[in-house]
């Protein structure tokens, strides 16, 4: 089985655990979702700067607002993985960094993506495609989006790390953007 | 609205990693209100960041520290709310509510208030009213209204310079930039804008480092701007 095939398969299964807690409150599928996401929460928690009690504190958070939130879940919709991503990220933003308003935390993230009026569908192969885009970026692309994603470096902090100039670093990141978004949206 | 000038990709990456300062935040949070070019995009980078996540490769102390943390969390499941209701249809981040017109848009309004109407505008030079927040974190976050027709000094930028056109517009070497228009400025950029005439132009920017002007003005203007 190519990787590609098994990352299909681990979105559908994902997709299918997520959809037996929220239609029948299934305790098991829940805890399976649990027992790998919450490690991986923790994990980008502590990157982007939560300390270490605080990332435990966080992602026991966000994995029980997705228990709690469940019955909103639609599998032709939304990604998992995206959704924890979200509500990670903006709770660390309002717990750890107290910045006023960045983005409205009751009200998102939920199952029904961001707007609900622009096109989001993301079908698990979607998905799966974007993984294999992540893996075949240049290395210079990869380590920029790492550091955007999994340190939170400004631009500017990782020209100075890296020595490069600036324009070099956002038109970079704009081109890993424009590679990987071709993954998101599907086309070819 | 049909907006020209979108925010960088790169911006939009650091934006959805929670990479930009609150500052830069705020301005990008205010053109992601009103632009589903932006929006887009923004779901875009926070797929991308759902995707890295699912890579993360937890090791063995981490798996070690699960067993406790797993307990907790079915005392958890046991002891909390069932379930929530689901909220409101269209409820969102960007799926505000019709505002009152006197509102400032929302990711501002923890800088500058509530109220167009209660701004306390600081005359800095002819023509050009400012307010700086007070909050911050080392960036820069103020608000500008320039009166119509009016050209501001040539200046340039030793860091990143966000600006989103909240009323009137202005042109510069770049283009047009009318309401709701961001220009997402680099280090590499000088630039002159004239505003339109007719209505001022109001504008939020955040920057990361102090404006420069060149000449006679900066030596006047510098002082009284404190940037
Ligand atoms: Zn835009």
């Amino acid at each position: 089985m190519s990787s590609s095939e098994t990352q299909v398969r681990d979105a559908d299964y994902w997709s299918c655990q997520m959809e037996a807690v929220s239609r029948r409150r299934d305790r098991d599928s829940f805890l399976r979702i649990y027992d790998h996401y919450a490690p991986r929460v923790r994990l980008y928690l502590k990157g982007i700067g939560s300390p270490e009690a605080v990332a435990e504190e966080l992602a026991q958070e966000a994995l029980l607002r997705l228990w709690q939130r469940a019955a909103l879940y639609d599998p032709a919709r939304s990604n998992l993985s995206t959704w924890l991503f979200r509500i990670a990220r903006n709770l660390h933003i309002d717990r750890v960094r107290h910045e006023p308003c960045w983005m409205e935390l009751e009200n998102e993230p939920e199952w029904p993506d961001i707007d609900g009026g622009f096109s989001s569908a993301e079908s698990h192969a979607e998905q799966a495609d974007l993984q294999n885009r992540i893996e075949l970026l240049p290395t210079i692309q990869a380590r920029l989006i790492r550091m955007s994603y999994f340190e939170a470096r400004s631009h500017q902090e990782i020209a100075d790390q890296l020595g490069i100039p600036l324009g070099t670093v956002k038109s970079s990141l704009r081109r890993a953007f424009m590679r990987l978004q071709l993954g998101v949206r599907g086309q070819v | 609205m049909t907006l020209r000038h979108h925010l960088d990709e790169a911006t939009v990456i650091s934006f959805a990693a929670g990479a930009l300062s609150p500052e830069m935040s705020a301005v990008a949070a205010t053109h992601v209100g009103v632009c589903r070019v932006c929006r887009e995009r923004l779901s875009d980078a926070e797929r991308i960041g759902g995707a890295l996540l699912g890579q993360q490769q937890p090791t063995l102390a981490d798996e070690a520290r699960s067993a406790r943390l797993r307990e907790a969390m079915l005392k958890l499941l046991d002891s909390g709310p069932a379930m929530e209701d689901p909220p409101a249809i269209g409820r969102g981040p960007h799926v505000l509510a019709p505002t009152d017109p006197d509102h400032l848009p929302r990711p501002l309004q923890p800088y500058f208030g509530r109220s167009w109407r209660e701004l306390r505008w600081r005359w800095v030079a002819p023509g050009m009213h400012m307010i700086r927040a007070a909050r911050g974190s080392g960036d820069t976050l103020i608000l500008l209204k320039i009166a119509p027709g009016k050209s501001m000094p040539l200046h340039s930028h030793q860091g990143t310079e966000l600006t989103q056109i909240l009323q009137g517009a202005y042109d510069d070497a770049l283009g047009h930039f009318g309401p709701g228009d961001v220009a997402d400025l680099g280090d590499e950029i000088e630039h002159q804008p004239i505003t339109a005439r007719g209505v001022s132009c109001v504008c939020v920017a955040a920057l990361d480092a102090p404006l420069r002007f060149p000449g006679w003005l900066a030596r006047k203007l510098q002082p009284m701007v404190g940037l």
